[in-house]
């Protein structure tokens, strides 16, 4: 393939949501340095992401006793918030001029993967998601504390359980293991003594709020990697960011989510480096220029919501006025991904994960109703003779297989039907 | 966790099956075709695994009729004595358990008291991850029949859950379970239909993961028409139950139908050793009594029924059921008919091959472990029994060093 179709391609698909109509052909003219700069940048007015509207997301107060007259309000409350905080984020993700900025948020929500599930509370969701935002390309060691302090983090790892008398190492554990370090950098010794630095944390779920009770905390001096201190949870966050191992270890992760999901990171790769003060800018930055962007070797299944956002993008669809939400979230959901629903601590899953002959019929039956709610202006713009070829452009493809043009040639004469097969190829299901 | 919790957990806990080990995701075609072409050997044990979502209690499906605590612990929930089943001098089954009753009756049901694991957790997903994983320990990411999975001969075939999630009972690091959708895939009809055809060729261009793509498309469309008869056929006759309208009573409730699907492909052979199905809702934290004996009237009639199913099969001795659920409930009732999330419960095994009657001590009422009910039984002793004398498998290598069993089979 074309080395400069594939790495621009791979900059929209993978540092932002894909293109939208002509952006594509608009990059080609303009080259893959200038499009990389495009990008990374990040405007000073964003207009896209500034027409949606924020979602209205209150505390709702403590669950009521079940049975009780309060119930069924609170609980349609819950689920009218939790559905407009979900569709609020899909637009940002669509309209937004900066993908790279909500790409960045959605990974950072994979990264501190909290499910509403267990937080319940839409409010501690929002929080922390904004969170996310703040930081997305901001410093890390800034983000860390502020996760330490998030409601919803702490709820979702227990927290609020984690008492001197009684400490529960969920939150200590993946701190280091999925938050700052990975896996095997540390001892069990080192989780119990995290753990003890983190005691104290109560959690008002509803009101997205954290206080630390001084009564409920360990004050005591701990080991943590081999240095004896009295830490406060800040100070272990600010502590564990600093290691080198966290450099590597969020640079493996960027990999994992930016380059390869199948193959490891190469050692001394380059772009670690660049993470020294813990800015995520640059880092982002130099593993969006490094050259495994143009290996064909990296290839990525784009996620569910991945797919969906561009499919959007393509279609000029906007997700808060798709009919209806509920089967929005429905479509959503048969392929396995909800944002706000990650399936556990540890984030989404990847590549081949996404594709099971299921997931190929879910596709199928998305793509299907997402059309029928499209003009389909650009691709009916595109002349007749040309428009297999260039429909690669639309979508922002490298290419398109001979295999695939046959199907797309078959279906010249219905423009739905052409749009069906372009957005469930192999070609656009996976980043080449 | 109701119905859509326990599909949720399902969802959830499938992002930890590992990338490699993806489920496959099998279309009942697919399975009939294995059935066709190479059958399970005759006289191969079957184990069905039954998980109950939500925390059933216990309390009130094996019920100890005779102490006075039972009533006075929980005095809006308790059943009256008059109404239930009882199985001997001091317990007695569900009033809506009828089916499994009678199974008791011939011999046929082991309950096995007071299972759970050291420190319990109360949390629905945590818990049914540990027994799932039947690691109580340690959080993995592995389920302890995905880990029997790694040690068999690789056949997609080998265990199938129904459902289109993957539990992560299932899941192996190696390899996983295949799951089933209940309603099987839809096909695409039509000039779409040719055309996703062609769109799932191989193609020289593509890249591992574009081919694993296109494999997803074509496996969509890989119907077998020769083995459609099996599939439009009726569902095994259950013998002992009258027929009505052409087929038996009771097979409404969605356990009955997935047990419906696991009696067809299993009477047509199928190479499968292992399968599991679910029922959710028994999440009774208030207005207990008739929404869990709904509950537990689905589970005893369609296990009754899938038995009677295999008596018109050759496959009627091989066949063993395992019911469990994530935790029990707390003794006492909570103030709205319901009850919180306690700890050990009841498992119930099912089947010719089982020795009938109550293994494992009942816990007491009396000395209670803060409120809860002990756990007197590690579920990790009938993992191993079922490891090592059903499935003829070694238990180390899924459980580690356990020495513990439980004699639930006969000899």
């Amino acid at each position: 393939m074309n080395a400069k179709r594939l790495e621009i391609s791979r900059l929209f698909h993978r540092f932002a949501f894909g293109p939208r109509p002509g952006e594509f052909a608009a990059a080609l003219t303009a080259g893959v340095s200038a499009t990389r700069k495009n990008i990374l940048t990040v405007p000073a007015v964003d207009a896209g992401a500034g027409r949606v509207t924020l979602p209205e997301i209150t505390d709702l107060g403590p669950r009521p006793k079940p049975n009780t007259a309060e119930v069924v309000p609170f609980a349609l409350g819950m689920r009218n918030q939790t559905e407009k905080l979900t569709i609020w984020w899909l637009d940002q993700m669509a309209l937004s001029d900066h993908g790279l900025t909500e790409k960045m948020a959605w990974f950072w929500h994979g990264h501190w993967a909290t499910s509403i599930t267990k937080v319940d509370h839409p409010l501690a969701m929002y929080k922390q998601n904004q969170i996310f935002r703040q930081y997305a390309l901001g410093n890390f060691a800034q983000m860390s504390r502020a996760m330490i302090n998030d409601a919803a983090l702490q709820y979702w790892l227990d927290g609020q359980t984690n008492t001197v008398k009684a400490p529960n190492e969920n939150l200590g554990r993946e701190l280091m293991e999925l938050f700052t370090l990975g896996v095997n950098r540390y001892t069990e010794d080192d989780v119990k003594a995290v753990a003890r630095v983190l005691t104290g944390y109560q959690v008002n779920v509803s009101a997205a709020t954290v206080v630390v009770n001084p009564k409920r905390r360990d004050t005591s001096a701990v080991t943590i990697l081999g240095q004896t201190s009295t830490y406060t949870a800040e100070g272990v966050s600010d502590y564990l960011v600093g290691k080198s191992d966290c450099a590597q270890f969020i640079a493996e992760r960027l990999w994992y989510r930016f380059i390869s999901s199948t193959e490891n990171m190469p050692a001394n790769f380059a772009p670690v480096k660049t993470f020294s003060a813990r800015e995520i800018a640059p880092l982002v930055t130099a593993i969006a220029s490094d050259s495994a962007m143009s290996n064909t070797r990296y290839a990525m299944v784009k996620s569910p919501v991945e797919w969906f956002i561009s499919v959007c993008r393509a279609l000029e669809l906007t997700p808060s006025e798709l009919s209806t939400s509920k089967q929005l979230i429905n479509h959503l959901n048969k392929l396995g991904q909800i944002p706000f629903y990650p399936p556990n601590v540890g984030g989404w899953p990847a590549a081949e994960a996404w594709l099971s002959s299921a997931s190929a019929q879910y596709r199928i039956a998305f793509a299907t109703w997402l059309i029928k709610q499209s003009s389909l202006r650009a691709l009916n713009e595109i002349p007749i003779d040309r428009r297999v070829l260039a429909s690669a452009d639309w979508l922002g493809v490298g290419e398109w297989s001979a295999r695939t043009q046959t199907a797309l040639r078959n279906s010249l004469s219905d423009p739905q039907e052409f749009a069906l097969l372009a957005l469930c190829s192999p070609e656009y299901v996976v980043s080449a | 966790m109701d119905t859509v919790t326990r599909r949720k957990f399902l969802q959830l806990t499938a992002g930890a099956v590992a990338v490699g080990a993806a489920a496959p995701l099998l279309s009942i075609d697919e399975i009939a075709a294995a059935a066709v072409n190479r059958p399970l050997a005759a006289g191969t044990p079957i184990v069905v695994m039954v998980t109950l979502y939500g925390g059933n209690d216990g309390l009130n499906t094996v019920i100890p009729f005779t102490d006075p605590l039972y009533y006075s612990s929980r005095p809006e929930i308790s059943y009256k004595a008059e109404n239930m089943l009882p199985l001997d001098a001091e317990l007695a089954l569900n009033p809506a358990m009828k089916g499994l009753k009678s199974l008791w009756d011939q011999k046929k049901v082991a309950i096995i008291r007071g299972v759970g694991y050291p420190n319990p957790d109360r949390s629905h997903f945590s818990s049914m991850a540990k027994w799932q994983t039947a690691s109580p320990e340690k959080h993995i990411n592995t389920g302890w029949l995905g880990r029997w999975i790694d040690t068999q001969a690789e056949d997609s075939m080998l265990a199938i859950s129904l459902g289109s999630v993957l539990p992560p009972l299932f899941a192996g690091a190696k390899r996983s379970g295949s799951v089933l959708p209940l309603g099987g895939l839809v096909i695409p009809k039509g000039s779409v239909a040719t055309n996703c055809m062609q769109l799932a060729k191989v193609s020289r261009a593509d890249n591992s993961l574009m081919a694993a793509a296109a494999t997803s498309m074509r496996n969509l469309f890989s119907v077998s028409s020769t083995v459609q008869p099996i599939l439009k056929a009726p569902a095994p006759v259950a013998v002992d139950l009258p027929v009505v309208n052409g087929g038996n009573a009771g097979g409404d409730s969605n356990l009955a139908q997935q047990l419906d699907v696991v009696a067809k492909l299993i009477a047509a052979g199928s190479p499968t050793k292992v399968w599991s199905v679910s029922l959710g809702g028994f999440d009774t934290h208030a207005n207990e009594a008739n929404a869990q004996a709904v509950l537990l009237g689905a589970v005893s009639d369609s296990i009754s029924r899938f038995i009677s199913q295999m008596k018109s099969t050759s496959r009627s001795a091989d066949v063993t059921v395992v019911v469990y659920s994530e935790f029990g409930r707390r003794v006492a009732g909570n103030g709205s008919q319901g009850t919180d999330h306690g700890t050990s419960g009841p498992m119930f095994i099912v089947g010719d091959k089982v020795n009938g009657g109550f293994y494992g001590d009942q816990p007491s009422l009396k000395n209670l472990v803060n409120g809860d009910l002990a756990v007197t039984t590690d579920f990790r002793d009938v993992y191993a029994t079922i490891l090592e004398s059903l499935l003829k498998s070694p238990v180390e290598p899924v459980l580690g060093k356990w020495s513990g069993r439980t004699k639930f089979l006969k000899v």
